[in-house]
C-alpha cells in the first residue's frame, strides 16, 4: 500500500513536472536595419508558428518558449544575443538568419554543440570545417544556380551567361560553383557583376552584359538590385534580348510588387509552394497570417513561409527528440533528431515541394540540406508560376566536390 | 610640495613637470582604482555582458588611434575601420602559424604600413579633401578583400586558440580570457599614447593641426608628422582589428565596412576628440545606446499600440536607431563640440575642491 502510494506520488509529480517544462528555442535576425524586408516576414513566419505549435501543444507536455530577437544585420549584436541565450535560458535550437553572422558564429555552433538553422543558404554553412551543427532547411543557393543552368542547357546548348551578384559573401558564394557548372554543360560565364543596393540606373551594367553576348543573366541578390535591373531592361528594350532569373531570395511577391510588369518572364528557382498552391503548409500560413493579423505584405512573403518552415523543422525536431529521449529536450536530442529525420522518418510540413522519391525534408549526419528538391517557376501575370517538376540537381553533387 | 596628496590643484612650476604622465597623486590613486574595478568587473558579468564590454574596449583602442589622426593631427579619416580590417586579416592569416602575442603587433605593424601609404595624399590635400581620399581606401580595402581568393572573398576564416599556456580556452572561458588580454593591450596603448603625445612629438601634432606653415616656420616637418600620425593611427587600428578577430573567432569582411569607420568617429567625437577619456567614454557610450535602441526598437515593434499609430509603410522601428545615432551625434557638435570628456572634467573639477565650491 505504502509502495504504491509512493508510485502514485512519484507519478503525480512527475506529471506536474512534465507539464511545466519549457524548451527554448531562439531567432536572430533582421527585423529592423538592412534585409529587414526579408527579416521580418521571416521573424514574423518563426514567431506565428510557435504561437501556433503551442497552441496545439505540438510537443506534448513542453511548452516552447520562442525567443524572436533583432539583430539589425550586425553580426557583434548576433553573437550577443547568441551568447546571452547560452547564458539565460539555453536553447535547444538555434535559427541563425544571415551569411556573414553564421560564417563567423560556426566555431562558436560548433563547439556549444548547437543544431543551428541559418536564414542563409550559403554552401560554406555546411562545408567543413566546424559545419557539423548546420542544417540548410533548402537547397543551398550554389544548387539553385547550377539548377537554373541545368534549366538553362534543355532549351539553350552553349549558352552565354552573365552573373549578377550582390556584393557580398552572400552573392559570391554561387561563382565558383557556376563556373564549374557551365565548364561541364559547355556554357560561358561572360561576365560577373556585384551590384548592390542604390542601383538606380544599370544602363551600362546592361549594355555591357549585351555586348558581351549574355544570352541569360543569373542573379544572386535580394530583390531590390533584381528589380531595378529588370526595369532598365525594359527600358532598354532587353528583356527580350536577355533572359533573366535568379535564386530564392531573387524572386517571390517583393520582385512582383517593386518590378511590377517588368518582372513579367523573370525565372526564379524556389524549394518553397508559392500562396496560390493547395499545400497543407500554405493553408496552414494562410490560416495563421489571418489569426495573427498580419498584413498581406507578410502572408504573401515567400520569407514569411521560409521563417515557418524554420520553425516547422525545428519544433518537429525537438517533439522527435522528446518522444526519443523519455523527455530530453536539449541541444543533443535534437540534433540527433535532426540527422534521424530520412528515409521513412523525413518530414513532410508542406511547405517546400517534394523530391522525386515523395521526400520534402531530410537531413543525415553528412547530408545537412533540408528539401532537396526545387522547381524554377516564371513570373506571369503578376505572380509566379512553376514551370517545371520539382527536381534535384544532380550537377550541384558533381561541382560541389569536384 | 609638503604633501602631494593634499593636493587642490596642478602647482606645476617646471617643464619636466609639466610633461609628467599624471597630472598629480589622485589621478594615480584614480588610475589605480578604475585599473582595479576594471580587473574585477567580470567576476560580476556574465559571459555575455563580458562580451559587451570586450567590443567597448577594442573600439576604445581603434579610437585612440583615431584620436591621433584625426583628433591630435586634425586628419580626417574615415578608413579607421579599414585599418582595423587589416590587423583583422593579417591576425587571420598568420594565426595558424604564429602565437598571438606575435599576431596582434604583427597586424598593427602591417596596418601601420598601409596607413602610412595611405597618409601619402594627406602631403598635398586637407580636409574634405583627405576625408574623401581616407573614404575611397575604406572602399578599395572592402573591394580587394571581396576579391582576394586568399581572403575568402570576404567570408569568414576561422582564428582560433584554445590554448595559452596550458590554459584552456573554450567557450566557457572565452570572453573572460580575451577580456584581460584586451585590457592589457588597452593600458598599454593608453600609456603608449600619453607618453607619446606628451613630449615633442605631441606639440609637432598639434601645431600641424593648428597650423602647418607655422608649424613649418617653426623647423618642424609637417609632412612627416602627418604620415606618422596616419600609421600611428592605424597600427592602434591594426592592433583592434587583431583582437576583434580573436574575440569572435573569426574574420568577416562585413565587421570592416564605412559604417564601422563612421561609428568609430561618431565615438571619437561623442567622447571627445584627443582625450584619453573620451576614448573610453565614447565608446560605450555608443555601445550601450546601440543596446538600449535595440531593445527599445524591439517594444516598438512588438508593442499594438505603437504598430496602430505608425503610418503603414513607415517602419520606426528600422530608423530608431540610425536616428538616435546621428541626432547624438548633432546634439554633441552643437551644445557639447568636447564631448563626454568635457562632462567627465566638469565632475571631477568639482569634487576636486569638494564640499567647498569655487
Amino acid at each position: 500500500m505504502k509502495r504504491a502510494i509512493i508510485l502514485v506520488a512519484m507519478a503525480f509529480l512527475g506529471l506536474v513536472m512534465a507539464q511545466g517544462r519549457t524548451v527554448n528555442l531562439l531567432w536572430s535576425g533582421a527585423i529592423t536595419g538592412p534585409t529587414s524586408d526579408v527579416g521580418g516576414p521571416y521573424g514574423a513566419g518563426v514567431e506565428d508558428y510557435c504561437r501556433y505549435a503551442n497552441e496545439q501543444k505540438l510537443i506534448p507536455n513542453f511548452t516552447l518558449n520562442c525567443t524572436v530577437r533583432d539583430d539589425q544585420y550586425q553580426n557583434p549584436n548576433t553573437q550577443r544575443i547568441f551568447e546571452e541565450a547560452l547564458d539565460r535560458a539555453k536553447p535547444a535550437i538555434y535559427l541563425g538568419y544571415s551569411t556573414g553572422a553564421m560564417l563567423q558564429l560556426k566555431p562558436l555552433i560548433n563547439e556549444v554543440k548547437m543544431p543551428t538553422i541559418p536564414a542563409s543558404a550559403h554552401i560554406g554553412l555546411i562545408d567543413p570545417p566546424n559545419n557539423q551543427y548546420m542544417f540548410l532547411p533548402v537547397s543551398s543557393y550554389s544548387e539553385q544556380v547550377v539548377a537554373l543552368m541545368e534549366y538553362i542547357n534543355r532549351t539553350t546548348k552553349n549558352a552565354k551567361i552573365a552573373l549578377v551578384i550582390n556584393p557580398s559573401p552572400f552573392g559570391r558564394a554561387v561563382v565558383d560553383h557556376a563556373r564549374r557548372a557551365a565548364q561541364r554543360l559547355g556554357q560561358t560565364i561572360v561576365d560577373v557583376r556585384e551590384v548592390g543596393s542604390g542601383n538606380l540606373d544599370n544602363t551600362a551594367l546592361l549594355r555591357a552584359l549585351d555586348a558581351a553576348g549574355a544570352q541569360f543573366i543569373i542573379h544572386q541578390n535580394v530583390a531590390g538590385p533584381v528589380a531595378n535591373i529588370l526595369k532598365d531592361a525594359q527600358r532598354l528594350g532587353l528583356n527580350r534580348k536577355i533572359r533573366q532569373m535568379g535564386a530564392v531570395y531573387t524572386g517571390g511577391s517583393d520582385l512582383i510588387r517593386l518590378a511590377g510588369d517588368a518582372a513579367e518572364g523573370f525565372l526564379w528557382a524556389s524549394s518553397y509552394y508559392t500562396l496560390d498552391e493547395n499545400a497543407p503548409g500554405i493553408n496552414l500560413q494562410k490560416q495563421l497570417a489571418q489569426k495573427y493579423n498580419r498584413s498581406a505584405d507578410i502572408l504573401n512573403s515567400t520569407n514569411y513561409t521560409a521563417g515557418m518552415l524554420a520553425a516547422a523543422i525545428a519544433i518537429e525536431a525537438m517533439k522527435r527528440a522528446a518522444q526519443r529521449f523519455n523527455g530530453r529536450i536539449d541541444n543533443e536530442t535534437v540534433y540527433q533528431a535532426l540527422i534521424g529525420m530520412n528515409g521513412p522518418n523525413a518530414f513532410k510540413p508542406g511547405f517546400a515541394v517534394s523530391t522525386k522519391a515523395g521526400i520534402e525534408i531530410d537531413f543525415t549526419r553528412s547530408e545537412q540540406t533540408g528539401a532537396e528538391g526545387l522547381r524554377v517557376l516564371e513570373a506571369r501575370g503578376g505572380k509566379f508560376v512553376p514551370v517545371t517538376e520539382p527536381f534535384t540537381s544532380a550537377l550541384f553533387r558533381q561541382v560541389r566536390n569536384p | 610640495m609638503r604633501n602631494p596628496w593634499a593636493q587642490t590643484g596642478n602647482y606645476r612650476t617646471s617643464y619636466v613637470q609639466d610633461t609628467t604622465i599624471f597630472a598629480n597623486y589622485r589621478e594615480i590613486v584614480s588610475v589605480v582604482l578604475l585599473l582595479l574595478a576594471l580587473c574585477i568587473l567580470p567576476l560580476f558579468l556574465e559571459r555575455s555582458q563580458v562580451l559587451v564590454l570586450n567590443f567597448i574596449l577594442i573600439y576604445a583602442i581603434a579610437v585612440l588611434g583615431l584620436n591621433i589622426t584625426t583628433g591630435y593631427a586634425g586628419l580626417i579619416s574615415v578608413g579607421q575601420a579599414a585599418f582595423m580590417g587589416v590587423g583583422a586579416y593579417t591576425v587571420a592569416l598568420s594565426a595558424p602559424s604564429l602565437p598571438f602575442w606575435l599576431t596582434i603587433p604583427l597586424g598593427g605593424f602591417t596596418a601601420a604600413i598601409i596607413g602610412f601609404i595611405v597618409g601619402i595624399p594627406s602631403l598635398r590635400v586637407k580636409h574634405l579633401y583627405l576625408a574623401l581620399a581616407t573614404l575611397a581606401f575604406q572602399e578599395i580595402f572592402v573591394w580587394v578583400v571581396g576579391r582576394s581568393p586568399a581572403l575568402a572573398q570576404g567570408a569568414a576564416i576561422p582564428v582560433e586558440m584554445r590554448n595559452f599556456l596550458g590554459l584552456e580556452i573554450g567557450f566557457r572561458n572565452h570572453n573572460y580570457f580575451w577580456y584581460y588580454v584586451v585590457l592589457f593591450v588597452l593600458v598599454l596603448m593608453v600609456i603608449a599614447w600619453r607618453n607619446l603625445l606628451r613630449g615633442k612629438y605631441g606639440r609637432a601634432l598639434i601645431a600641424v593641426r593648428d597650423n602647418d606653415r607655422a608649424a613649418d616656420a617653426m623647423g618642424m616637418d609637417p609632412g612627416r608628422t602627418k604620415l606618422m600620425a596616419f600609421a600611428l593611427g592605424a597600427f592602434y587600428g591594426g592592433v583592434a582589428g587583431g583582437l576583434l578577430a580573436y574575440m569572435q573567432r573569426a574574420v568577416v569582411v562585413e565587421e570592416f565596412t564605412l559604417s564601422r569607420s563612421v561609428a568609430l568617429l561618431a565615438m571619437a567625437i561623442v567622447g571627445g576628440l584627443g582625450t584619453v577619456v573620451g576614448s573610453l567614454l565614447g565608446p560605450a557610450f555608443i555601445e550601450f545606446l546601440r543596446l538600449y535602441m535595440e531593445r527599445l526598437s524591439e517594444w516598438m515593434k512588438s508593442n499594438a499600440f505603437i504598430q496602430s499609430i505608425t503610418p503603414a509603410g513607415v517602419d520606426v522601428a528600422s530608423a530608431l536607431l540610425p536616428l538616435s545615432f546621428g541626432l547624438v551625434i548633432v546634439l554633441f557638435l552643437i551644445f557639447e563640440p568636447r564631448g563626454l570628456y568635457n562632462w567627465w572634467r566638469l565632475l571631477r573639477s568639482y569634487f576636486r575642491t569638494w564640499p567647498f565650491r569655487y
